[in-house]
């Protein structure tokens, strides 16, 4: 796993992929801020395989930003590669409202 | 001296359920159904006693009686009130508990063995024992007598990482659900100890002292200490801090605000101690207000590949808040 939380914007034609690397906490507050003005098309999906632990502070910073992208970018928010405690905490979370998982 | 425990039930039913574990106590018990709480009530008076403790089913409050609690909370203003229900029961809104001050719930009285080979020492019959002796839960409650706990003071935000590789340094082993508990712990020990470096210090206007995410050195008389005990099938574990400045009520109110609100994005809003609750099998908490929060619980590794979706828990505090 990466120390420092970082983000990798893939361009596609038909969506926008991200890979996402590190634990998400306060420290991953720049790079989610900055994510919904790099959406591009109508659905951006969101790699999480290589995404260690997420706090209730990532946890905030995920809401607000899928929130945006949703809303003011009118896209769809597609996760994949969540493992079991990732699907636990966005369950507990309400994650899952704003975006879904692709499994 | 030992101190005696109403238990108001809803009929002769729930009565038979609950007796048998009750046993422990029975002597000190006094069990009613509903219909009979006026005579129970009188025999207190006529016997000038009062219950330490009042043991309510969540099959009479808050839905059933919503004014059963302020009822009896004045009648016996210091008497502790803790509410059982099973988990095949709707879960009880926390609205009411916030405003009759209720702090202590228990899921399933009739399971939650503390340990899995003494069923009759549960979670239950520990949490009516602690509170009657005016108590509070601690790490050392849930583990086995001789299971080693670690305790790290901590004097700098920079040792989180640090302790949380400790703590999953203990929880061996390469199972699936060895890898799940050592991951529910490293969460909460990110959560409790980002509580009690970020968000228990407050300036008397209740504002937060200092920003998530920058470096600090924590002075010795803020008195955090992280605290955690592994027995091979529980991972027990608590944070304390010199601040006390959470109170019953706001815990419960973070508690019910999550749950009820799940797009709140204000982070003062008290989303780690809801994960606490959430990702705990059991959590307690123990607040001396201006002194010491103490927040902990456990994690069974039985538990640790699913969320129970009920959860109990058990709030004490040194005095009256």
């Amino acid at each position: 796993m990466v120390a420092n939380f970082n983000i990798e914007l893939i361009e596609d034609n038909n969506f926008d992929l991200c890979v996402l690397r590190g634990n998400i906490d306060i420290h991953a507050e720049k790079y989610l801020q900055e994510l919904p003005g790099k959406v591009k098309t109508g659905k951006i999906k969101l790699d999480f395989s290589e995404v260690g632990r997420i706090n209730s502070m990532g946890i905030g910073l995920l809401l607000r930003c899928f929130k945006k992208i949703r809303d003011e970018k009118e896209a769809e928010v597609i996760l994949s590669g969540l493992n079991t405690m990732h699907t636990m905490l966005f369950k507990t979370t309400g994650v899952f409202l704003i975006a879904k998982s692709d499994k | 001296m030992q101190k005696e425990i109403l238990v108001v039930l809803k009929d002769a039913e729930e009565k038979d359920f609950l007796t048998p574990h009750l046993l422990p106590v029975s002597e000190l018990v006094h069990m009613v159904e509903i219909g009979d709480l006026s005579q129970a009530m009188a025999h207190f008076e006529e016997s000038r006693k009062v219950p330490a403790l009042i043991i309510i089913s969540t099959r009479l409050y808050p839905e059933g009686n919503p004014g059963l609690v302020a009822t009896l909370e004045a009648r016996y203003p210091g008497s502790e009130i803790l509410l059982v229900s099973s988990s095949s029961d709707p879960f009880p809104p926390l609205q009411p508990l916030i405003r009759d001050n209720v702090r202590h719930l228990v899921i399933n009285p009739e399971k939650n063995g503390v340990f899995d080979e003494e069923p009759e020492l549960s979670l239950f019959s520990l949490a009516i024992r602690k509170i009657s002796e005016g108590l509070s839960l601690t790490i050392r409650d849930y583990l086995r007598p001789d299971t080693y706990i670690h305790e790290i003071r901590v004097s700098s935000s920079d040792q989180k990482e640090e302790i949380i590789a400790r703590l999953e340094g203990v929880i061996n082993g390469d199972s699936s659900e060895i890898e799940l508990l050592r991951q529910k712990g490293a969460l909460l020990a990110d959560e409790m100890l980002e509580n009690a470096i970020y968000d228990a210090p407050r300036k008397e206007d209740s504002a937060s002292l200092y920003k998530k995410g920058k470096k600090r050195r924590v002075p010795l008389k803020e008195n955090i200490a992280f605290r955690f005990g592994f027995d091979g099938e529980t991972l027990a574990m608590e944070v304390e801090d010199g601040w006390g400045s959470l109170s019953p009520k706001v815990v419960l109110e973070h508690f019910a605000k999550n749950q009820d609100d799940f797009e709140l994005f204000d982070e003062a809003g008290g989303r780690g101690l809801f994960i606490l609750w959430r990702f705990l099998d059991h959590i307690h908490i123990h607040i001396n207000p201006g002194r010491q929060t103490v927040v902990g619980g456990h994690v069974k590794l039985v538990t640790a590949e699913n969320l129970i979706e009920k959860k109990g828990f058990h709030i004490t505090t040194s005095c009256a808040v």
